[in-house]
């Protein structure tokens, strides 16, 4: 706990899961990571809010102990042809963060956008929803 | 920070409310700094990062066709969010997206006041897109729910779905949280 510095919490939530890693600014050192399914015990239970607070503060208890002080956020869902809002997990695991005593500095949405990329699912017709 | 906002230019007058009551109940409630430009249509919301999260939400659900007070319930449950369904995507031509529409509000908004009654969100249907306030299991039923109207699934199939849904989050509340 020498120096008190900045991480990064990279917050990734789609509607089956919710997975948050904490690293540092570069992005490249873990410094933490927790997933839904280390929390809960039905799999459809993994994306509940209920389940994100929980990893939450368990990934933020850990950066603490590393002298982590604050963190941005950059919150993605699945995006790419999936869909492009973060799932029900992304509020609630933000919140547990600054509730854990984390600093909460930017919040950024980072879901992948295609540039145009490939087809998307569902045939000519289109999937109903 | 500040965060920037795009609003239909008919929810902009919802938004301020008469003399700007809405507006300051939001700004009051949700600890931000609201600047609104109703010739553009854009809000940007001006305060700390995680009060911006709860604001934007309230303001997006407005601006999908919720009342204010329907939408502070944002502010009052952590639990409860905001869900946008984008229906265009469903469909190639207007004329069937209005038809889908029409199948999910009902006769006389029947269908859309069962969905609220037998899951306890709101929901909202306005211009493409379906939206719900509500817990997450709430969501996810209305989601579904709307989903198989959308594919063509008759009303009597819904609402026992819907109802059966009832039965089934009443029960699993008692084992959620172990």
């Amino acid at each position: 706990m020498a120096e008190r510095k900045w991480g990064m919490a990279h917050i990734f939530a789609s509607f089956n899961n919710t997975i948050i890693t904490i690293t540092d600014l570069s992005g490249a050192e873990t410094i933490a990571k927790s997933s839904g399914g280390m929390v809960v015990k039905q799999d459809r239970n993994e994306s509940s809010p209920y389940a994100a607070m929980q990893l939450a503060t368990s990934a933020a208890e850990q950066a603490l102990d590393k002298g982590v002080m604050g963190v941005h956020v950059r919150v993605r869902a699945p995006g790419g042809n999936g869909q492009r809002s973060p799932g029900p997990g992304a509020q609630a695991a933000i919140r547990a963060l600054s509730r854990a005593g984390l600093k909460i500095g930017r919040i950024e949405d980072v879901t992948p956008v295609p540039h145009d990329g490939t087809r998307s699912p569902g045939g000519r017709r289109g999937r109903r929803i | 920070m500040i965060e920037y906002l795009k609003v239909p230019k008919d929810r902009i007058g919802v938004i301020i409310g008469t003399h700007g009551s809405t507006k300051a109940q939001i700004e009051e409630k949700g600890e931000v700094m609201l600047d609104i430009d109703s010739v553009e249509g854009t809000v940007s919301i001006e305060s700390d990062s995680l009060s911006i999260l709860n604001a934007t939400e309230v303001i997006n659900a407005i601006a999908r066709g919720f009342s204010p007070e329907k939408a502070f319930r944002i502010f009052e449950d952590e639990q409860i969010t905001l869900d946008i369904i984008d229906l265009s995507k469903v469909t190639d031509t207007p004329k069937e997206l209005k038809r889908i529409m029409g199948r999910i509000i009902g006769k006389e908004g029947r269908t859309r006041e069962a969905l609220e009654n037998l899951t306890g969100a709101n929901v909202s249907i306005y211009g493409k897109t379906v939206s719900t306030i509500g817990y997450v299991d709430q969501i996810q039923t209305v989601r579904k729910a709307i989903e198989m109207l959308a594919e063509g699934s008759k009303h009597a199939a819904v609402y026992s779905f819907l109802e059966r849904k009832r039965q089934e989050l009443k029960r699993s509340q008692m084992d959620y949280l172990e």
